[in-house]
């Protein structure tokens, strides 16, 4: 088995760490990776997709052919490129006449759309294509008596109509959860899981509010569940989780500091990943729980 | 003969005057041949326009009519009513509709709508030239009446033909009379109690002689039309001998196999042996097999087995307890039931609604057991509820505090139902008010798109709970999440506050929309009556013929034509028996002497008809000592099939002949082929 | 209706009548199946942050023509694209598509923070909406080539990329300055 990994800015500028845990986890539950050379921006929202339709299918359809030329899928570890790839696959789908338009673009560069490649996030591609048995098998380290709350991120659950992995019941989503407790992970339900980080735009616009708005999402986790680790499945939610916590911190809002990872960082540390490599980026400290992961809980 | 054809177009107000350039189209008809006279009316169906063409009839100008206006549909009737009094056969008559399908769909073209309506009318008037008289012909009614359907509107709509004589079976699926309103707690905008003023009516039902009640059964099929239906029933197999059966509810005690109750819109269970409910009409046990355990080895149809130490028959519970003998497992019962066949004139059809679950509706959490439907609150509301009345939340028995009603779940909605469910914002205040009336502690809060009260005294009874300090919220619920322990929040956005809203609430009740009931449009099929897009049964006119369908002799009324509530059901269902009525009483229907006949000289005798006829009308037979096709006229529905069917031209559509049909695509394809007809 | 604006009655004739077609145009074909039920802003992070328009004001205020006054205001750069909205929305407006209509109008008028126009800028100038300089070394830090195998590695497919920018509307409306389009440079943002 073999799946283009679509990197994404964040991850690859941002938390190179989660690229490393992607290209490490996945070849060990027996996936081969390609990089997909020339790889560009999704392109994220507040781009080609705030410019016009047709600009915007096109940056995305040269991303997808990249992966149809050699026959491949596409997997994304970034909710925004995952959601921004997915929409646009969608609306080529269903509308020949913007994929006439995009494919005259993409004409002058000897490309074509043709369609035939599907976007996954990369912990649906997983609950997917792989047999979680398999995944368990392949466990160096388990998350035996570690508490963990969920952020699935809204682009791996919404608009669920135009992915091809979506969950069944996208207001209580259930992949993630199944994926954590397959690793040994003792998954805490808190109320607000399916609310916005406040990452994206709104950080752009106005980093108070957005942080205000991850505050109550924060309270809810530490009031309901006050897990020892936040597990993501997008790199937006772990980047914002991860270094708004500092500022709320200092500014006096909250009182806890919670680990966070995206879920294939987890994933790799539990196959034996080197930490400083899979996880070294955490501003939020993440060692306490490694040290859990690797120290107390030997397979 | 020449025939003198006058053509009458009507302005139908602006509605085809506003489109059609009439003066022109009546100059353009004067032009047609065959045609004496044409004139323009401003109402042509109304008594000035009919005496221009009774005028002109007994004037000796016109013997054949065209009126160019709206749909034959409504209006056919009246035209040729105006043609009989003037004393001219009333078959000599066509319609160009003018409205519906020209000035309407082509409005703000007047050109060519001007144009399309001198096609149409010359075509008409190409096939009234070659009309010839027709005689009426009458078919015998059977006196009586099925009424699909035993809630409150096919009760009243049995009891009020009963009460004139007429003979009614009234079918229901379930083993009992009374449909959804039984499962109500009051009824709004009075507040009486659903029971005490329904119950009475379903033993009227039961005990007026002129009703026999066909419960727990099911329409198979019918055949035949106005006057003459034959309706195949199939009563289900309750594997109870209903003759013996008092009602006791002796072997419901002994029953140990369960499964959801469906009375209590699934908040508990009820055995496999069940009587629907305490007030069940007819009170007769049914046996449910598919929930039923076979206590003792003892399964339907098969011995008894033999105790090996008694020697005794191993009875089960529900035998053992039985003191009539109405429970005999052994009795080889068909699994299907029985099926029978009755003759009735008319039918009604009120077949209802369901309410639809909680399920689909995952943004509001409907996994937690304290997010409802309004349905089953009305049935933790009862006193024959689940709690008995006690105002009790599922999850734990404890009484709410705070409770959320959120509107249009399911109405107004794309994705379900874009109808709005109209009964939604009253039966909202309804059971938010038997809250706060009884439990005055208890914080109501109702979540609005738009309050729609337009009903007599419905906006009084909302102007009262907002009194009791009800708390309405415009503004339709986001999400519904769940907290830990058995609590809810519910995420709304106060439109008039303009700002987002949070509630905890312990109980979520969501108003969901009103569907047609399961198989609604499977019987529709058996009946030959349509259903519209949202799949409830569809009447012949909104305004004029609300209660009719377009089979002649059956009726609709209730929920199965759309949503309703409860004054409105009744209404419909007494004005469908009215109508249903009708025919019963004139003893005689005119049927349209639209029926084929046959040229036994041009007929070959080879029988492609005879297969093809959806009546079974033709048959051969030797006439003369030649095989030929003859055809039964009462049967023939005058549906055209064999006529155009037959290699010999032997058959004629009387009305619909082939000359007429010929020269009617003759005057429009020459019309449309030769440019501009003017 | 919008808190910042002077005019505190919006004078209802002073709509802009080709609003609401203009949107159509743009993405937002389904605006006016909306009945204002205020499903979407229920649980729209941007009502819950407290900026003053979020989908279900923007829509409203679409179908009044309240052109320049959503032009004033930039809150819709400040959606998350979470399309929660469009999940639960009953109507099947897609009003997160609505959003992305009014920010295509925005540009068009230049009426768009620095923020974003940063972004486009950068996705054609390095081919990535988020790129920082000093990433070589967080990457080489976790044991990564400095330069993931994107466009930033390869010269010949940013220009590429460039090329179907050059195509787009992008192009067009000029408000980023692009090789051969010399007029951007001097447009001020």
């Amino acid at each position: 088995m073999k799946v283009g990994f679509f990197i994404g800015c964040n991850t690859a500028f941002n938390r190179p760490d989660l690229e490393q845990a992607v290209r490490f986890s996945y070849p060990h539950l027996g996936v081969e990776i390609d990089d997909l050379e020339g790889q560009s921006c999704c392109p994220s929202w507040g781009t080609m997709p705030s410019v016009d339709l047709a600009g915007w299918s096109a940056v995305s359809a040269r991303n997808f052919c990249l992966a149809e030329e050699k026959d491949l899928d596409i997997v994304t570890v970034c909710g925004s490129c995952y959601g921004s790839l997915a929409e646009t696959r969608h609306s080529l789908q269903k509308d020949p006449d913007l994929r006439e338009k995009v494919n005259g673009i993409l004409e002058g560069l000897g490309r074509n759309y043709r369609g035939s490649a599907n976007v996954y996030q990369s912990v649906g591609y997983l609950y997917k294509k792989i047999d979680i048995d398999k995944v368990r098998q392949s466990l160096k380290y388990s998350l035996a008596g570690l508490k963990v709350a969920l952020q699935p991120g809204c682009h791996t659950l919404w608009p669920s109509k135009i992915y091809v992995d979506r969950e069944e019941d996208s207001f209580h989503p259930h992949i993630l959860k199944d994926m954590c407790q397959a690793l040994g992970a003792d998954v805490a339900d808190y109320s607000r899981m399916t609310d916005c980080c406040g990452m994206g735009g709104m950080r752009s616009a106005d980093m108070e509010r957005s942080f205000n708005l991850l505050n109550v999402k924060l309270k809810s986790i530490k009031e309901e569940a006050d897990p020892d680790l936040i597990v993501t499945g997008c790199s937006s939610c772990l980047i914002q989780i991860d270094t708004a916590q500092g500022q709320l911190y200092k500014d006096g809002k909250i009182k806890f500091q919670i680990p966070v990872l995206h879920y294939m960082q987890l994933l790799a540390l539990c196959l034996g990943g080197e930490p400083e490599k899979v996880a070294g980026l955490a501003k939020t400290s993440v060692s306490g729980v490694i040290n859990k992961i690797r120290g107390d809980s030997n397979v | 003969m020449v025939s003198k054809t006058g053509v009458y177009v009507c302005h139908c107000g602006e509605n085809i005057a506003g489109s059609v350039d009439v003066a022109k189209v009546v100059n353009y008809s004067t032009t047609l041949p065959g045609v004496s006279v044409s004139r323009e009316y401003l109402f042509m169906c109304s008594d000035p326009g009919q005496e221009l063409i009774r005028k002109d009839i007994e004037a000796g100008i016109v013997d054949r009519v065209v009126v160019a206006a709206c749909t034959p549909r409504t209006h056919e009737p009246i035209f040729r009513k105006a043609l009989e009094d003037a004393g001219l056969n009333q078959y000599l008559f066509e319609m160009a509709n003018i409205r519906d399908q020209d000035s309407w769909a082509h409005w703000g073209d007047k050109e060519g709508a001007t144009q399309k309506a001198q096609r149409l009318i010359a075509s008409a008037v190409a096939k009234a030239n070659l009309l010839q008289p027709l005689q009426q012909r009458y078919v015998e009614v059977e006196k009586s009446t099925l009424v699909v359907g035993a809630g409150v509107s096919g009760m009243f709509a049995a009891l009020d033909l009963a009460g004139m004589g007429y003979k009614v079976w009234l079918l229901d699926r379930n083993p009992s009379v009374g449909g959804n309103m039984a499962k109500l707690d009051k009824t709004f905008p009075t507040n009486d109690c659903s029971a005490c003023i329904l119950t009475p009516v379903m033993v009227q039902v039961a005990n007026h002689p002129n009703i026999e009640l066909l419960t727990y059964s099911e329409v198979e099929a019918v055949n035949g039309s106005i006057g003459n239906f034959n309706v195949t029933v199939r009563k289900k197999q309750t594997y109870i001998d209903w003759d013996k059966c008092t009602g006791c509810g002796d072997c419901v005690t002994a029953c140990l196999g369960k499964t959801d109750n469906e009375f209590n819109e699934g908040l508990d269970s009820r055995k496999a042996l069940y009587i629907a409910f305490p007030q069940a009409v007819p009170k007769r046990a049914v046996l449910d097999q598919d929930s039923c355990i076979n206590c003792a080895g003892s399964h339907i149809g098969k011995e008894h087995k033999i105790n090996a130490k008694s020697g005794e028959p191993m009875l089960a519970p529900c035998e053992k307890v039985c003191k009539t003998g109405a429970c005999d497992r052994t009795l080889a019962h068909d699994s299907g039931g029985e099926s029978f066949d009755i003759n009735v004139g008319t039918i009604i059809v009120a077949s209802g609604y369901q309410a639809m679950p909680k399920e689909p509706f995952k943004e509001y959490s409907p996994d937690s057991p304290n997010v409802i439907t309004c349905m089953q609150l009305e049935r933790i509301l009862s006193a024959t509820g689940p709690t008995d009345g006690e105002f009790h939340r599922p999850s734990d028995g404890q009484k709410p505090k705070t409770v959320a009603f959120i509107s249009c779940v399911g109405s107004r909605d794309k994705n379900h139902h874009v109808y709005c469910s109209k009964v939604c914002c009253m039966y909202m205040l309804k059971e938010a008010r038997l809250i706060k009336e009884k439990y005055p502690e208890t914080e109501v809060y109702i979540f609005f798109i738009d309050v729609r009260t337009p009903g007599k005294d419905f906006e009084e009874y909302y102007n009262y709970c907002r009194e009791l300090g009800i708390k309405i919220v415009r503004g339709r619920v986001g999400a519904v999440d769940q907290l830990p322990g058995d609590g809810l929040r519910v995420r709304a956005y106060d439109v008039d506050m303009d700002t987002p809203v949070t509630l905890e609430a312990d109980l979520v009740a969501l108003a969901t929309a009103m569907e047609p009931s399961a198989g609604l449009a499977d019987l529709g099929r058996k009946l030959g009556i349509t259903c519209g897009s949202e799949g409830f049964l569809k009447e012949v006119h909104t305004k004029l013929y609300p209660v009719e369908t377009s089979v002649k002799g059956i009726y609709i009324a209730g929920c199965a034509q759309g949503p309703k509530d409860i004054p409105e059901s009744v209404s419909q269902s007494r004005a469908a028996s009215s109508a249903a009525a009708v025919p019963l009483t004139a003893g005689r229907v005119p049927v349209e002497p639209f029926s084929s006949s046959v040229d036994q000289e041009k007929c070959s005798g080879c029988g492609i008809c005879v297969p093809l006829c959806p009546y079974s009308a033709i048959s051969r037979e030797e006439i003369d000592g030649k095989v030929r096709a003859g055809i039964e006229i009462a049967l023939c529905a005058g549906c055209g099939v064999c006529a155009a069917a037959c290699p010999s031209l032997a058959i004629t559509l009387q009305g619909f002949t082939a000359d007429q049909i010929f020269a009617q695509i003759d005057a429009l394809t020459s019309v449309a082929g030769g440019g501009p007809i003017d | 209706m919008i808190s910042e604006s002077e005019n505190i009655v919006f004078n209802l004739s002073e709509g802009e009548p080709r609003f609401v077609a203009q949107i159509k145009e743009l993405g937002g074909e389904e605006i006016l199946e909306c009945i204002q039920c205020g499903k979407c802003a229920a649980v729209c992070p941007m009502a819950l942050a407290g900026f003053p328009i979020f989908n279900k004001k923007l829509i409203q205020a679409i179908f009044l023509g309240a052109r320049e006054a959503l032009l004033d205001d930039s809150s819709i750069w400040a959606c998350q694209s979470c399309n929660r909205c469009t999940e639960i929305c009953p109507r099947d407006v897609r009003p997160f598509e609505i959003i992305l209509a009014m920010r295509r109008v925005a540009v068009r008028e230049f009426a768009v923070p620095a923020m974003s126009v940063e972004g486009l800028k950068s996705l054609y100038d390095v081919g990535h909406a988020v790129y920082l300089k000093d990433s070589g070394q967080t990457r080489q830090k976790v044991g990564l080539p400095e330069k993931p195998p994107s466009v930033i590695a390869f010269p010949k497919a940013l220009k590429e990329l460039q090329a179907i920018l050059h195509q787009s509307a992008l192009w067009e409306i000029g408000i980023i300055p692009m090789e051969g389009n010399e007029m951007a440079d001097t447009c001020e943002v």
